[in-house]
């Protein structure tokens, strides 16, 4: 009887993951390992033989994971903080923190548009302190994709890591403080540690949602700041080569998959309280 | 072994509430001090400007003669024990008591020497490499105590740390406390609600209300003759009589009756107390002074007494009477308030 009330509950959401992921993502990758009937890898070979198509997979990663370590220096020193003021107080700054995914993502690209431009706000800053005599190209390059990026994913980070921070105890930074440490070393030697969960999660969705963004990168890239979600646009709205876009799409997933599972073993071999 | 003075001690949340007001406690070497009182009374507040996590508006504390009032907790050397035991959850046992050591840049094999000692001492040693969530209760509560003493710090204080722990064990680790306190001799404050605690574990008890120090003496001193009302109820004398002094030793109720006390309370009008255990009920008639006629109102079973709630004609009274006789609610009884026993506040 339990178990066919189990069956019964989870049978909704599985046929809708069977029909909306699975069989679409299968629909995609089949055709890309057959070719003249037979199953080859050929295609993912020639992927990776390709100077081009490496530079934008190197490219793509090093911005992810650049990405995820800037969002954790900056979002930890943050979520702790906000961790621990009032309640009043941390709703505020949460709404603060979280008040840049409000908006669409194409406005808030615009919005660096309009910052990093050749007539925008730091160059006129830059050039009325006459710091610099030509503007600066600061935009469609892959420092502006990664501020891009850094801004679109740092409320990520912040909320996890808020939602790990604040369940620990003051006591127990007082307890590190009153056996002779100092409060940068507390916290690096209790908080830290106790948050990995959270900031392994946070890093999980920052490198995540850093790896498959689109319109930031499309937006504040350029055609010479390539990605592999640009490039998949390319190759199969531009191109029409969609077994070459479902190509891309399985290198990208399979990097994130392998990324991933390496957090997860660091989470496990840095976090560990003992089993029950 | 450390001597404690804090002098003229003020602290006040923000800028308004007065917490502590110009409280003054000394506590010498080697003593363990108990500082008691309601929740909000201001004891957790004088524990923590003694740890350093409070730094007071005005007022000094002094170690010894080293003014200590704005150093930094963590250069303090103090061992503090958290009524949640704040052990490091990704640490083992060992770790856990390691850490203060660690900080010391100890040597490996010296620290580890330490280490094992105090295990060996709190009665760990078998649970050295588990983790905090794997062991029980009282368990934690002497890892906690063992990561404070390891440092050989200067003060022990304690922060409510048996009230986490059942009835049983509770009584278990007060004695142990109390044993590992005098065995290395260190000045201990203990901050705790419980009387029945208190009194038991401590050399010297403060008794605190809104602030400040009502009471400062030895539990048996405290016990005996509380100096003030607010003393007196906390420590469990529920009878309370308004009594105005007519002559040496004699006292007159509000109703007009006479009593007399050993006590002298040195002013005109007075408040009479007395604990519920020491009033007796009097069976015969001879019973001579500082009787009063009392009709029962309500019993109530204790165990090892019963304890009647009376009204009489100087107002509600309760006794606590274990001598076996029975009495039910409605019935008229004579009591005595014995002269020694009645204290004056």
């Amino acid at each position: 009887m339990k178990k066919q009330s189990t069956i019964l509950l989870i049978a909704p959401i599985t046929i809708l993951l069977v029909v909306v992921l699975i069989l679409p993502l299968l629909a995609v990758l089949l055709p890309t390992v057959f070719e003249g009937g037979a199953v080859t890898l050929s295609r993912y070979i020639a992927f990776f033989q390709d100077p081009y198509y490496i530079k934008i997979f190197v490219r793509t990663l090093r911005i992810a994971l650049v990405c995820t370590l800037v969002c954790m220096i900056l979002g930890i020193p943050t979520a702790y903080f906000i961790s621990r003021v009032s309640k009043k107080w941390r709703g505020i700054l949460m709404s603060v923190a979280l008040f840049p995914m409000l908006t669409n993502s194409v406005i808030r690209a615009f919005a660096w548009i309009n910052i990093l431009g050749k007539n925008g706000i730091v160059n006129q800053i830059l050039s009325a302190l006459h710091l610099v005599d030509q503007p600066l190209s600061m935009l469609y390059t892959e420092f502006s994709v990664l501020v891009g990026t850094i801004y679109l994913f740092l409320p990520l980070m912040i909320i996890t890591l808020v939602g790990v921070m604040e369940n620990i105890d003051n006591d127990m930074m007082e307890a590190a403080e009153s056996l002779g440490a100092s409060r940068l070393l507390s916290f690096v030697k209790v908080i830290l540690p106790m948050s990995i969960p959270g900031i392994i999660t946070g890093a999980v969705l920052v490198f995540t949602g850093a790896m498959t963004a689109y319109t930031t990168p499309q937006l504040l890239g350029g055609p010479k700041n390539m990605l592999l979600s640009t490039l998949i646009y390319q190759r199969a709205m531009t191109l029409n080569d969609w077994t070459g876009a479902s190509v891309v799409a399985l290198v990208m997933i399979v990097t994130t998959l392998i990324v991933m599972k390496g957090l997860n073993a660091i989470a496990g071999r840095l976090d560990k309280r003992g089993e029950n | 072994m450390s001597k404690v003075t804090l002098n003229d001690i003020n602290v006040s949340y923000d800028g308004k509430t007065q917490i502590l007001k110009g409280l003054n406690l000394e506590i010498g070497e080697g003593e363990l001090v108990s500082l008691l009182g309601p929740s909000g009374c201001g004891k957790t507040t004088t524990l923590r400007v003694i740890a350093g996590f409070i730094i007071p508006s005005s007022g000094q504390l002094f170690v010894d003669t080293e003014e200590m009032t704005k150093v930094p907790v963590h250069k303090r050397n103090f061992g503090l024990v958290f009524q949640s035991y704040a052990l490091f959850p990704h640490l083992s046992v060992y770790e856990n008591v390691a850490f203060g050591l660690k900080l010391r840049k100890m040597e490996k094999a010296e620290m580890d020497r330490k280490i094992k000692e105090i295990l060996e001492v709190c009665d760990l040693t078998e649970y050295a490499l588990r983790f905090p969530k794997q062991l029980s209760g009282g368990q934690r509560q002497r890892v906690a105590l063992a990561r404070a003493l390891v440092i050989e710090p200067r003060l022990l204080l304690l922060d409510e740390p048996l009230s986490n722990l059942d009835a049983k064990l509770r009584l278990n680790m007060r004695v142990e406390i109390k044993r590992l306190q005098k065995k290395l001799g260190i000045t201990t404050v203990f901050v705790t609600h419980d009387q029945e605690e208190c009194f038991s574990i401590s050399d010297k008890v403060a008794v605190m209300n809104g602030g400040v120090i009502e009471q400062f003496g030895t539990p048996e001193e405290i016990y005996s003759r509380p100096k003030t009302e607010f003393v007196a109820r906390f420590i469990g004398f529920e009878n309370f009589i308004q009594l105005r002094k007519t002559q040496e030793n004699t006292y007159r109720a509000n109703d007009g009756s006479l009593f007399t006390a050993k006590m002298d309370c040195g002013k005109s009008e007075c408040l009479g107390t007395i604990r519920p255990d020491d009033i007796q009920i009097v069976t015969n008639e001879e019973a001579a002074g500082n009787t009063v006629t009392a009709k029962i109102e309500v019993r109530t079973y204790l165990g090892k007494s019963y304890q009647y709630e009376l009204s009489t004609p100087i107002g509600r009274l309760v006794v606590n009477d274990g001598s076996g006789a029975l009495y039910k609610a409605g019935d008229t009884i004579k009591i005595q308030l014995p002269a020694a026993k009645i204290v004056l506040v």
